[in-house]
């Protein structure tokens, strides 16, 4: 079957929220209510003319407006496969936007690692999930590192992740302390900035090599 | 008196043991990278096991979203550094879906012989580590010195020995020089050779099937559920390959090829023996297409020029998305790409196949031995770099 033959037999079988197929890209995608996720999972895996056996990634993309969620099933019987896509509005001047869908992992167990993950780089929340912890992250990280908003933190656990964190100080005069000469990078300024001014580097773990002194 | 009444109430009184939890990793020879497991044990048995992953994070989707379609191949490279031209091959078929890219003839059958080479040299550490986590050290140098053959092949048009960043969207960096097919030619042979060692050293061996037969048993719906892909799938006995099914490479229509699956050879259907047999068999299978590959080998560009011209001007797809998967030595590699337009795209994802097979893994340890842990972890033959990405 091809996608549209899919989504035609989707809508025979009169499931509430099956919305259009979108065919402006190179994947057409069915779009359907957040609320009908889970039953049309299910009509897809155990339908005998569809037969998607396998759910092969879920995707969470951010958009200006609202968040799609992106699952892509394929059935290996029947040789093809469809894409299916959820959209969660954003409120309007919504700051903290916490998008939350049905999870599918009841349906797929494959889902539970990638919607884990998807929780863990993109803050969406899968109601029903069994085990809805970060997956690649410490369970301390604050913040969504894939939203585009997110804000690079300047330390974790005491590590410091600023580029300049390590401070570069001049060379002391013997029994004064060192002056720093370096400011630490202000936040929010791209990582990639050229120094604004060439500074020395004291030879690390020890003194710079004295180059007054006879080589001899 | 407590220590008495604490035996005789327990069911198992002559066994009793407290329950015990056991760190498998991080840095463990035998979790293949920095993975670790949580396990908790009673005896020797394992009763739960928590996968912990993470630790070879570098956001290599952030890094995706911020830099052009043609700078993100290296980063392919990283990912699975096992198979880094399968990866590059991946990334560069969704950028050509995204723009409508034709790639030339000569381009689509290096790419076949090229990525089937790599097959076979990762493979040979799945092999080689395999016989090393059961506690068979010798095939391991057997592997690496054919792996080493296949390296320098491949650095020859490439440049480098593992991260070759060689497929490009668009075609290849270079053509291969004149020698270079004979030579290929001439591993193939070696090879062919070599693999009947292997099976004597290994594959065999009686105390390597007692390790692995009967041990980590996947069944087919089991597979099929988890998303599992590649060698793990086809060992139990689902015969799929994207290279026969959903053929991504014109060329993989032209060659003949079998796609070996789980026979239960000696213990049960999707057992450790089988996922390892499918390996070898596959390695044998990539020798076939690599000789018909040679043979059949057309001459001409292998980028062409108005590929070429675009690599002055970054790529801007339209907006849209696409989604593409080939069959990499793991399993099912895919990437999804979400553009709105710009000279990046707006959403990078990557579905690797080590990430969804050791999903897996923590409904296979519970119940099976601590030594047997490592057997199934493995069988898995999981690459970290692509786990945590």
């Amino acid at each position: 079957m091809n996608e549209s033959a899919i989504h035609q037999s989707l809508l025979a079988a009169g499931i509430a929220g099956v919305g259009d197929l979108d065919e402006s890209s190179k994947d057409p995608t069915i779009e359907v209510q957040p609320e009908a996720l889970v039953e049309t999972m299910t009509w897809l895996r155990d339908d005998a003319g569809c037969a998607m056996e396998m759910l092969h990634l879920v995707t969470a993309v951010e958009r200006e407006d609202r968040m799609d969620l992106v699952y892509h099933l394929s059935s290996l019987a029947k040789h093809h496969s469809i894409t299916v896509r959820v959209s969660v509005a954003r409120p309007e001047g919504d700051v903290e936007f916490v998008p939350e869908v049905p999870s599918v992992a009841s349906v797929f167990s494959s889902a539970d690692w990638h919607e884990r993950e998807q929780w863990d780089l993109l803050g969406v929340r899968f109601a029903g999930h069994p085990d809805h912890r970060r997956i690649l992250l410490p369970e301390e990280w604050i913040g969504h590192p894939l939203r585009k908003d997110y804000v690079y933190p300047s330390e974790h656990g005491g590590i410091p992740l600023e580029l300049d964190a390590v401070p570069i100080y001049e060379k002391a005069p013997a029994g004064e302390a060192a002056e720093r000469v370096s400011e630490p990078r202000p936040a929010g300024a791209p990582l990639t900035q050229p120094p604004s001014e060439p500074s020395h580097r004291p030879h690390a773990g020890g003194k710079a090599p004295d180059k007054t002194k006879d080589q001899s | 008196m407590e220590a008495l009444e604490m035996y005789t109430t327990d069911d198992r009184s002559d066994v009793y043991t407290e329950e015990l939890k056991l760190n498998l990793g991080p840095q463990h020879p035998s979790t293949h990278g920095v993975l670790r497991v949580e396990l908790k044990m009673d005896g020797e048995v394992i009763t739960q096991s928590r996968c912990d992953i993470g630790y070879l994070h570098r956001c290599a989707e952030k890094i995706g979203e911020n830099v052009s379609y043609l700078q993100f191949t290296p980063y392919t490279d990283r990912m699975d550094y096992l198979a880094s031209m399968n990866n590059n091959l991946a990334w560069s078929l969704t950028v050509e879906k995204m723009l409508d890219l034709e790639v030339p003839e000569r381009a689509q059958w290096l790419r076949m012989i090229c990525c089937e080479l790599n097959r076979i040299a990762s493979h040979l550490i799945a092999f080689g580590t395999y016989g090393i986590d059961i506690g068979a050290n010798t095939p391991f140098f057997y592997a690496f010195r054919d792996r080493e053959k296949i390296m320098a092949l491949l650095e020859r048009p490439s440049g480098t020995r593992m991260l070759y960043n060689y497929i490009q969207p668009g075609g290849l960096r270079r053509d291969v020089d004149d020698n270079w097919v004979d030579d290929v030619l001439t591993f193939c042979g070696e090879f062919e050779k070599a693999w009947v060692e292997y099976n004597t050293l290994l594959s065999h061996n009686r105390i390597f099937i007692g390790r692995t037969a009967n041990i980590g048993i996947i069944p087919r719906e089991m597979a099929l559920d988890f998303g599992l892909s590649g060698p793990v799938l086809r060992a139990s006995g689902v015969k799929w390959d994207l290279r026969r099914d959903v053929p991504y490479l014109a060329p993989y229509d032209e060659v003949d090829f079998e796609v070996p699956i789980g026979e239960g050879t000696y213990g049960t259907l999707g057992d450790c023996w089988d996922r390892y047999w499918v390996r070898m068999r596959e390695m044998m299978e990539s020798i076939r297409i690599i000789r018909q590959g040679c043979a059949k080998l057309p001459g001409g560009e292998v980028m062409t020029k108005k590929q070429k011209s675009m690599y002055k001007t970054p790529m801007k797809p339209g907006p849209g998305h696409a989604y593409m998967r080939c069959e990499n030595p793991r399993g099912e590699l895919g990437f999804y790409v979400v553009s709105e337009g710009g000279a990046s795209p707006i959403r990078n994802r990557t579905r690797a196949p080590s990430f969804c097979n050791l999903a897996v893994l923590d409904q296979l340890l519970p119940g099976t031995m601590l030594g047997d842990a490592v057997a199934i972890i493995g069988s898995l033959d999981i690459v970290l770099g692509e786990v945590d990405r």
